[in-house]
Parts: structure tokens; C-alpha cells; sequence
């Protein structure tokens, strides 16, 4: 139970958000499906004088951006734009018979649901990778219901799927506060187990995904049981150079980005299964351990779901082509 | 409630799948469970938690959480030892030759296990209590603890009980044969360890009181999730020093219990205290972290045993150490002791010894838990039989079926003292090959192998004694019935036994249907009421149906009797030649028939014309005692606690990934025998629940404690329980072998699953890694544990 009082707001934009994060005395949270947050004050693991919920600020949904945008202002690289604060939402992307322009960004925004991104039929072409995670999503339909892609990304929790996959698309997040608005790379925001590089006073608007261009990325994800957390993932991205990016998940305090040669003789030969071993090894200083797995163990399987993601990849996009 | 029913006019009601009555009410909510209860001015209790495991309590300081808002009173142990005794044992370990240990409802002078209660806070809501439970400073003297039994087995281990000389609080030894001449003419020895973890049941609600004490004539009722009403009412009187006639104890509704809510938790005092002490009605509900605490089983088996190059098993030698945590008041602590007296199982070892340690460590107590320790017994025998069938290359169904009790050798007596009292071991054996086409899948399983992946196929018969009997506890092997008919001939059923919520109130409903020849919407049934039914055990061990289903028999047909004799005076017939069914009294001879309804009235309302000199009331108080019981001690010591003896085969098939350690359950059989079968939704329902809880002990669930013995795994996401998604359509066989003790020949059915579920699984993910050479020694088999297994293989 939640024994202490606080003040509550639920802002009609992201400018009252980010008003109220700001006039905020005391603790602050920004509150998105609450799917951990809420367990997390129940517990008195998070104790907060303010809950600014998101519900309401019209942050949700998956455009395509080609340009022009309200929201799309000068955005100063891991800096601070003009001042203006960016609105999450965005003008309907151009979706062209299924196939979508090079160079186009994919805004996803902060308080879209897993339920969301599997129910919108863009998200097939836009956001192919985060609607595999999201039919994955353990936690029955309340999760997928609640549970945000913004507030994974905020949250951290290094056995969360969505900050390994924002890394191998090589997403951007967006953070608004009252100075303004930046856009920090999904590479350099998770900085460790359950932090990231979001200042306080910051909300996360949006994240922002290069268009995909190529076929459908590989998932894998291994899980105790079905009622585990997430032990380890991979998600595998061709690049059109030939070179396979896995970004590793639950395997570390932060999501783990290799490089892998592509299989030249099929994911079955074991010279290139002792690169993915080794590549995988060396990336993976200091494997991730909780109640559910030891370091060990993640240290073992690590190699094994980044073969399979890649094994998945090529498989997705032999059924392409 | 009303017992609504899918049979037809004349189809006798015992034997039919008829639904649960209760179904409707749970389905749309209507279920009224003990948060659902709500007295004016009800207050609300939060436990204040030890965070050590060990430690001296120097001071508890309640001045900020006494000013806090709502907060009516914070009691602390010392404070609750002046109105409140200690709690008394379920089973008295001093009785069974064990040693004593006073458990209080809050600590006092020192505490022994991190969450064990040391204040309490009662405030207007749950929240202000909560908050106010967070500002009480407790200031300990840290002591050393131990976590695990064989540390705490060594001379100078910390010692939890400063009177003890050690920490075992139970050490004995079991079985009769020469085991050491038997294991040297054997052509087979083999010798290994087990470690069985500490899992727990986790039923969906959890434990709750509602007490409300009235000043102005010293009276104290209680509202609980529990499963023992009468036992715990002669608890409370005992801790409070109250007389039990003072004391009404009702049960709600409970949500699932496996042992869980039988009486013995220092809740129960406490909450009456707190009422007693405020003056208020005060409403406690456990969390669910609260409820992660209680732990279900957790052993280590050193055996041996030997066999011939035949297949019989001449020996079984088994070195016990069961962990049972710190010492509680509930009946936890004794269920090893059905681990050691359960071996051999239904197999004619003729030599076998058990010795049991059953320590204390500064873990939470173990409680009761469905299985009893008897699943423990099953998980270890199979293993031993499949190491048998492995160290002579013979098929695990044959070592079984070479060593099974032959069907015609019924009762056995084991060499531990179990009389069992019937079965067909080979025939399930048999049935459960079949629906496996356990042949075909042998060929599959070398196909799939030859292709590199890992099927295994994992057998486990499991023997469950159940309905016991301990002289001179409340573990009692009879129960106790009222069946009453009003003037219009709707019956009330009022029962000792009580439902955790597996529907035995239908199964009884089901009797008292047939044997009155009633419809069975005319029978209500009620339990779990001190004042209403009469004085009886609850639920435990699988007797339910068993002495609630017979005493309601014997009840029914005591008032059926009186009906058919003023009836057969209204139809004019001699009383031998009437029948009452279907809710009518018939002539057998010419079918002339009058509603029982009309039977009932006039034995109340005409006493002194139609029904003169007979007894004008339409109720029956009965108890029944099954046979079987025996507590004479034969020639060589043994007892014999259980009238029944359910058994049952289970087969697993499994898949394991060897690159990531994953099981995965492909297929599931169980072949089952209860004896004649009263309901076979219920016995199919208690089947599924009883498999997925070995499974989950067998693959996933461990309750974790961090070094300084604190719980770590305390919610769902990290005490890992089996989803839908995790397990095969469980297909389930029965066979009816009648018991010959027991009123219709039916046998306890409701633990049947946990121990031979483990054990199937454990067999079978060891068959899959046969290519490894893998030997199973611990469940969970947690995919980080099968990755170690065949690491241990490799480097062998
Ligand atoms: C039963 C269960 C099963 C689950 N299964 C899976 C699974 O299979 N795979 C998986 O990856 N995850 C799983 N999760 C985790 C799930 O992904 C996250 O709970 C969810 O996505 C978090 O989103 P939320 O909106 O509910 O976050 P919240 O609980 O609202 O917030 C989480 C944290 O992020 C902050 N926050 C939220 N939104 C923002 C924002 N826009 N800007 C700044 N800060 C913000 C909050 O202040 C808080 O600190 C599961 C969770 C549960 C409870």
C-alpha cells in the first residue's frame, strides 16, 4: 500500500508535463503505465511527493516522420534545442504501399503500449522489431495493456527487452523539460542497471527510429519459464554492408552492441559459432546476475541467443526476398 | 449455497462429474472470502518483520509510530507475553519424541528467522497502520545464523533454542530388515544425494483474520481463511485463556490453502489479542511477500540401495536431513516424518532404514504443504528405481513392474509398518504405457536423438497415504456429520470437515443426495462453523470424502430410515418395501408414490397420529471411522496411521534444449487410482493441481534467501511458478481399485501429484541427457541447474 500522500497531476500536453516537472517541490515521478512504478511505491522502493502521469498528454502512438513536423524544431545533438518543447505526436506518416522511404524517422511515442504497437497495423512496417517484443510480453494483457515502450526505456531494468531493441535499431530518445528538448542516443542512454542518462526535470516525449529499410530483424528471447524475466535476448539487425548488429539484452547491466560476421557457411559451422563465442565474450565484461540466473549462466547462453537471433534474421529475410 | 445439478432424474448423483457449488458464486464474484467481511468499526492490524535471521532484540521503540495518525495501538512482544501464552503445537514435537520449543505470537528476547513478527501496529486503516509499522525502531544484537541443515547439524553451529543441546528437533530411525547383509549379497549398489529445494504453495489468497472481541460478555468470534475451525478455537482458548465455549471460530470461503491455513501461525493469537486489546473488531490480511515466507519442503537424502541383476530391489537405506526452519506452532515441522515412513513406496523391499534429522535453522518455518513429506518420499524412491534400471540397462517400467506389490498380496504391510490397503499397481503401469504408446515414443526418442535433440521419458509411481490418524492430536481419522431435514424437506447438511476450496461440500452434497433420495438442489451443505457444525477436524490428509463423505452416509441414512417408516405407513406398505429416490417415498410393489416433502411434514406434524412412536426429529448427528487404523504397535514397532492408499503412475515426456539448459514439457500422463470415485471433476481438478505443483517444484520454483537469510524471492517475477503456457494438456487414466476400508470403497485423492510429478520430470530430463551421462541430484532443474549437470558430465 501506498502510505504516503503526494500531489497528483495529469497534463493535457507535453508542456504541462513538463511545467509540472519543473514547479514540482520535493521528489518528483513521471508516471506512464505504472506497470512498475506502482508496485515499486507500493513497496516503498519509490517514494514520491508529485505523480505526473502521462495518461493524458497525448504522447502515444507510431508516425512516420519525413520531415516538417511540428515537433521536428532544430534538435541540438545531446544538447538543448531552441527552447521550444517538442510535441510527441506527429502528423500521419507516408506509408506507400507497405514500403517505407529511406531516411524517414519512426516516431514512437513515450506512452505507447505494447497493446498499441500490436494492434496499430503500422507498426508491421514501421516498428517490426518492437512488435515482437511486444507480442512477447509476458504479464498477460494487464502488461501489454499498462506497460508502456517509453517507460521500459526509463526504467531500465536490464531483464526489460525494449532497451536492448531500441539499441540494435539505434533509436534516439527524446527528453523534454522545461529548458527545452534533446535527443540522446539509445547507445549512450542506458548507463547502467536501472539508470539512464534522463536528467530530473526530463520526461522522455518520444523515441525516435531510423525507418527500417531492410527486412524484419531477428528476435530471440530466452526465459526460465514463462513467468521469468527475460535472462537473455538478441535482436539482430542486417546491416546492408552484410554485417550482422545483435544488441544483447538481460545479459548485462546495460544492452550489449556486437558486430558479427555474417555466416558464410550457415549458422550451423562452428568456426563462425566460435566467433559469435568470442565476440560475444570479449564484448561481455561483467555479466548481468540476479535472483533468476547467475552471471554464469547469462555468460553461457549469451552466444547461444545471438546464433539464433542471427539464424532468425537470415530467415527473415530469405522469406522476403 | 445451493448445489445445482447436471444428473438426471434417477441417475444416482455419486459418481457424476457434478459441478462445484460454489461455482457460480466464484465465477461472478460473488464468493465471499475474508476481506470480503466487514464488521462496524473493524480496525486494521500490520505485523511489524524481524529483518535479521538471528539477533537479540535489545530494544523496541514504538513512541514514533504511536503518534502517528490513525494509530490506535503498537503492542510488542513483551506486551503480548503479559496477555498471551504461548501458542500450542498442532503436533506437540515433545509427544513424537522431539524437542519442545515455546512459539509466542510476537518474539520475545530474541528472534529466529528474518520476518518473524516482533510488534504490531492497529490503526483505522490498513495504510495508517502500514506507515506507522514502518516507524517502529527495533534495535537488535546481531547473533551468528545458519541457513542450512547439515551446517546446522555441526557441533558448534549457532543454536537457535538455547536449551536444546543441539538443533534437531526430531531424530529417528524407521523401517525393519537387515539392510547392510541385504546391500552386500546385491549384484547392484548404488549410492547418491538428493537435495530436494524449499518451495512453497502460494495458493491465490492468502492467509487473513477478522477477530471481534465483545467486552460485555467476554465473548470472541473470529472470521478466518482457514482449514481447521475447532482445532484453532481450542488454540485461541489455550494462548488466551479463554474458555473454548467462549469462542465461535468461522470459516469463509478460502481460496486455495495446501496445507497453508491449518491453524498454528502466531496470527491468529495475535490478531484476537489485538482485539481483545482495543476493544475493536481487527482485521489482519497477509501480503503476498508476507506469504512467500512460508516454506513447503526442503531436504537432502543420502541413500543406497541394492537390487539384484534381475531387477527386484533387495535394499533401501536413506539418511535424511530435512530443514525445517525455525520452529512454528503449525504441523509443518513434522512432515518429514512421512518422507521417511512413506519409503519403499508400493514396492516389496523387504529391508529398508530410514534415519531422520529434522533440524531447526534460522529460516522461516516450513508449514504444512500438500504432499506432506510423503512427495518427498515418492521424488527420491523413483530416482532410486530409475539409477537401478540404469545400473543394469533394464527399462524403467519393467524395474517397476518387477518390484510393484502383486496385486493379489493386498493389505501390505511395508517394511516401515504402512498397511496398505489395496491396489493395482501393474495395471496402472499398464494403462499408463498405453496412453503413452510408450513403445513407439522409445523409437521416437532414438530417431529424435540420432537428429541430435533430447527427448526423455520419465516414469514415477506414487503411493499416497492418506485420511491420518494421530492419537491424541488433532490429526484425527474420523469426522463428524448432521444432516437435518426441514418440514418442507429441504436438508442441511452440517459438516466437521471443511473445504480449502477443492468442492468436497459437492462431493457431500453428492452422498447425501443419493443415500436420502433427495435432488440435490434440496441439500445445502455447511462447514467451517464452530457453532453451527458439530465438532470435527477440517481439512488435511486427503479425508474429506473419506469421513466427512462417510459420516454424512451414515447421518443420511438414519433420517432416510424414520422417512421410510411413516411413509410406508401413508402408502400402506411394510418399511421393507419402500424406496426413497428422486425425492419421492415409492412402494416397490405397485409404484405408488408421495413426495418427501409431505413424508417430512407429517413426521413433524402429526406425531401423535401417523408418525406416533416414532422419534419426531428429522436430524442425524453421526461420526464415521474408516477401518484400517491401527495404533497397537506390532512386534516390531510400527503403527499404522492411514486407512487409504491412493496410487498413481505419472509419465513425463520432456525436451531439453542442452545449449540453454530449457526443459521443455512435451506430454504428461497420469494414470490414477482413488478407489470408487464419489466426483470425477473433483478427483480430475485436485489431479491437475497436485501435477502442476511437482512441476513447478520439479522445473522452476525455489524459494532464494539472500546471506544473511532474508527472502529474495518474494513475488511472482522471482519465485517462479508454472504458466498455462508451460505445460502440456495433462492427460489423466483412472482405475478403480475399492478400498475395503472405507464406506464406498473410496480412497483420500487430493495430493496425489507433487511427489510423482517431480519425480517423472527429474527421470525424464535425465533420460534426455542419457547421450551426456547426466545424474539428476536437485530439483529445480532450472535451466542455469541442467546447464550444470551436463557441465559435471563433461568433466567427469
Ligand atoms: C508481470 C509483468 C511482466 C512483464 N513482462 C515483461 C516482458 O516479458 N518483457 C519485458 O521487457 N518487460 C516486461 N515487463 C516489464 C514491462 O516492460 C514494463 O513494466 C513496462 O513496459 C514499463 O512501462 P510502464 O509504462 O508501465 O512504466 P512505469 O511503471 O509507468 O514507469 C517505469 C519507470 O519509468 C519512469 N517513466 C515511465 N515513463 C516515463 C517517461 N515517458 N519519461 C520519463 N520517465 C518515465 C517512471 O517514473 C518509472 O521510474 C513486465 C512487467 C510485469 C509487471
Amino acid at each position: 500500500m501506498i502510505t504516503k500522500n503526494f500531489a497528483y497531476h495529469a497534463p493535457a500536453d507535453l508542456h504541462g508535463v513538463v511545467t509540472a516537472l519543473s514547479a514540482a517541490s520535493g521528489t518528483a515521478v513521471v508516471l506512464g503505465g505504472g506497470t512498475m512504478l506502482v508496485p515499486d511505491m507500493t513497496h516503498g522502493k519509490t517514494v514520491a511527493d508529485v505523480v505526473v502521469d502521462l495518461s493524458r498528454a497525448g504522447l502515444s502512438g507510431i508516425t512516420l516522420d519525413g520531415g516538417g513536423g511540428p515537433h521536428d524544431g532544430p534538435v541540438a545533438d545531446d544538447g538543448v534545442s531552441d527552447g521550444r518543447v517538442a510535441d510527441g505526436r506527429v502528423a500521419d506518416g507516408r506509408v506507400a504501399d507497405g514500403r517505407v522511404a529511406d531516411g524517414g524517422v519512426v516516431v514512437v511515442g513515450a506512452t505507447t503500449t505494447y497493446a498499441h504497437v500490436l494492434s496499430d497495423p503500422r507498426s508491421r512496417t514501421l516498428a517490426p522489431l518492437l512488435r515482437r517484443v511486444a507480442g512477447g510480453v509476458t504479464g498477460g494483457p494487464q502488461i501489454r495493456n499498462k506497460g508502456t515502450i517509453g517507460g521500459s526505456a526509463c526504467y531500465a531494468n536490464p531483464s526489460s527487452e525494449v532497451p536492448a531493441a531500441l539499441v540494435a535499431l539505434g533509436a534516439r530518445l527524446r527528453l523534454a523539460s522545461a529548458g527545452g528538448t534533446r535527443e540522446v542516443a539509445a547507445g549512450d542512454f542506458f548507463t547502467g542497471a536501472f539508470a539512464t542518462a534522463r536528467r530530473p526535470g526530463e520526461v522522455l516525449a518520444a523515441i525516435a527510429l531510423p525507418a527500417p529499410t531492410g527486412p524484419c530483424p531477428g528476435y530471440t528471447k530466452l526465459k526460465l519459464n514463462e513467468s521469468s524475466w527475460p535472462i537473455a535476448t538478441a535482436a539482430c539487425v542486417p546491416g546492408p554492408d552484410g554485417a550482422l548488429r545483435v544488441a544483447l539484452g538481460a545479459v548485462a547491466a546495460t544492452p550489449l552492441l556486437v558486430t558479427l560476421d555474417p555466416p558464410e557457411a550457415g549458422v550451423a559451422d562452428p568456426a563462425w559459432r566460435a566467433h559469435v563465442r568470442e565476440v560475444v565474450d570479449a564484448a561481455l565484461a561483467e555479466p548481468w546476475s540476479d535472483v533468476l540466473a547467475d552471471g554464469d549462466y547469462r555468460r553461457r547462453v549469451a552466444p547461444v541467443v545471438a546464433v539464433r537471433a542471427v539464424a532468425d534474421a537470415l530467415q527473415q529475410a530469405e522469406g522476403e526476398s | 449455497m445451493t448445489v445445482t445439478t447436471s444428473g438426471k432424474a434417477g441417475v444416482r448423483a455419486i459418481g457424476s462429474p457434478v459441478r462445484k457449488a460454489d461455482g457460480p458464486a466464484l465465477l461472478t464474484g460473488r464468493g465471499r472470502f475474508l476481506d470480503d467481511y466487514s464488521l462496524p468499526g473493524t480496525r486494521h492490524a500490520v505485523v511489524v518483520r524481524s529483518e535479521l535471521a538471528h539477533a537479540r532484540i535489545v530494544d523496541v521503540d514504538v513512541r514514533a509510530a504511536a503518534a502517528s495518525p490513525g494509530v490506535v495501538l503498537v503492542l510488542t512482544g513483551e506486551e503480548a507475553a503479559a496477555h498471551a501464552g504461548p501458542i500450542p503445537h498442532f503436533i506437540e514435537p515433545a509427544a513424537r519424541g522431539g524437542r519442545h520449543a515455546d512459539v509466542r505470537c510476537l518474539a520475545t528476547g530474541k528472534v529466529v528467522y528474518a520476518g518473524e513478527p516482533v510488534a504490531a501496529v492497529v490503526a483505522g486503516t490498513r495504510r495508517e497502520a502500514e506507515a506507522a509499522a514502518a516507524l517502529v525502531r527495533v534495535e537488535y544484537e546481531r547473533l551468528p545464523h545458519v541457513l542450512d541443515a547439515d551446517a546446522a547439524l555441526e557441533q558448534d553451529a549457532p543454536r537457535l533454542y538455547e536449551e536444546w543441546p543441539d538443533n534437531v528437533i526430531l531424530h529417528n530411525h524407521y523401517g525393519t530388515g537387515d539392510v547392510d547383509a541385504a546391500l552386500a549379497g546385491a549384484d547392484l549398489v548404488v549410492s547418491d544425494t538428493i537435495r530436494i529445494s524449499r518451495t512453497t504453495t502460494a495458493p491465490i489468497e492468502p492467509r487473513g483474520y477478522l477477530a471481534s472481541w465483545d467486552d460485555l460478555d467476554g465473548t470472541l468470534t473470529v472470521y478466518g481463511s482457514l482449514q481447521n475451525p475447532h482445532q484453532l478455537r481450542w488454540m485461541l482458548a489455550t494462548s488466551l485463556g479463554l474458555d473454548e465455549t467462549a469462542i465461535r471460530v468461522i470459516t469463509a470461503r478460502v481460496g486455495g490453502s495446501f496445507g497453508l491455513k491449518m491453524q498454528g501461525h502466531p496470527e491468529e493469537t495475535l490478531v484476537c489479542l489485538l482485539s481483545k486489546l482495543t476493544g475493536a473488531p481487527v482485521k489482519w490480511i497477509e501480503d503476498r511477500r508476507e506469504c512467500f515466507m512460508a516454506g513447503a519442503r526442503e531436504q537432502v537424502h543420502r541413500f543406497t540401495i541394492g537390487a539384484m541383476r534381475d531387477g527386484r530391489i533387495v535394499a533401501v537405506r536413506d539418511r535424511i536431513v530435512a530443514n525445517t526452519g525455525a520452529v512454528s506452532a503449525q504441523a509443518g515441522w513434522a512432515m518429514p516424518n512421512m518422507s521417511a515412513t512413506t519409503l519403499a513406496s508400493g514396492y516389496t523391499v523387504p529391508n529398508v532404514r530410514a534415519e531422520l534429522h529434522v533440524v531447526v535453522t534460522n529460516k522461516p518455518p516450513l508449514n504444512a504443504a500438500r504432499g506432506f513429506g510423503k512427495d518427498s518420499a515418492h521424488f527420491v524412491m523413483e530416482r532410486m528405481v530409475d539409477l537401478v534400471a540404469r545400473g543394469l540397462g533394464a527399462d524403467p517400467a519393467e524395474v517397476r513392474r518387477k518390484n510393484f506389490i502383486p496385486p493379489d498380496r493386498f493389505p501390505y504391510r511395508t517394511a516401515t509398518g504402512l498397511n496398505i490397503d489395496s491396489g493395482d499397481y501393474p495395471g496402472l503401469l499398464d494403462k499408463a504405457l498405453r496412453v503413452l504408446d510408450y513403445d513407439a515414443l522409445r523409437l521416437r526418442q532414438a530417431e529424435l536423438r540420432a537428429a541430435g535433440r533430447h527427448l526423455g521419458i520419465g516414469l514415477a509411481f506414487e503411493l499416497t497415504p492418506e485420511s491420518a490418524d494421530g492419537p491424541g492430536s488433532f490429526v484425527s481419522g474420523f469426522d463428524v456429520t448432521t444432516v437435518r431435514m426441514t418440514m418442507t424437506g429441504g436438508v442441511t447438511v452440517y459438516t466437521g470437515v471443511t473445504s480449502p476450496g477443492g468442492g468436497n461440500d459437492t462431493g457431500i452434497a453428492q452422498i447425501v443426495s443419493d443415500e436420502l433420495g433427495v435432488p440435490l438442489s434440496w441439500i445445502t451443505v455447511v462447514q467451517g462453523d464452530t457453532e453451527r457444525c458439530p465438532s470435527g477436524f477440517g481439512n488435511f490428509s486427503g479425508r474429506s470424502m473419506v469421513v466427512g463423505g462417510g459420516s454424512a452416509a451414515l447421518a443420511a441414512r438414519d433420517v432416510r430410515a424414520k422417512l421410510a417408516v411413516v411413509g410406508a405407513r401413508m402408502l400402506d406398505v411394510p418399511v421393507d418395501e419402500v424406496k426413497v429416490a428422486d425425492g419421492r417415498l415409492r412402494a416397490t410393489g405397485d409404484g405408488r408414490s408421495v413426495p418427501v416433502p409431505e413424508v417430512a411434514a407429517a413426521v413433524l406434524t402429526r406425531a401423535f397420529a401417523i408418525a406416533n412412536d416414532v422419534e419426531p426429529v428429522l436430524e442425524a448427528t453421526r461420526a464415521y471411522k474408516p477401518g484400517n487404523i491401527d495404533h497397537v504397535p506390532d512386534e516390531r514397532g510400527r503403527i499404522q496411521p492411514y486407512p487409504t492408499y491412493s496410487n498413481c503412475l505419472h509419465a513425463a515426456v520432456v525436451e531439453v534444449d542442452p545449449e540453454t539448459g530449457v526443459t521443455k514439457l512435451v506430454d504428461f500422463v497420469m494414470a490414477h487410482d482413488c478407489g470408487v470415485i464419489i466426483n470425477p471433476a473433483l478427483v480430475e481438478g485436485q489431479a491437475h493441481g497436485a501435477i502442476v505443483m511437482g512441476l513447478g517444484a520439479a522445473l522452476s520454483e525455489r524459494l532464494t534467501y539472500d546471506a544473511d537469510g532474508r527472502l529474495t524471492s518474494d513475488r511472482f517475477k522471482t519465485y517462479l511458478m508454472p504458466r498455462a503456457g508451460d505445460l502440456p494438456t495433462i492427460r489423466l487414466e483412472h482405475q478403480v481399485t475399492p478400498s475395503p476400508f472405507t464406506m464406498y470403497g473410496n480412497k483420500g485423492a487430493g495430493e496425489a501429484g507433487v511427489g510423482g510429478a517431480q519425480a517423472a520430470v527429474a527421470n525424464a530430463v535425465e533420460d534426455a541427457l542419457a547421450p551426456f551421462g547426466v545424474t539428476v541430484r536437485e530439483v529445480p532443474l532450472s535451466p542455469p541447474a541442467v546447464l550444470a549437470l551436463i557441465d559435471e558430465a563433461r568433466t567427469r
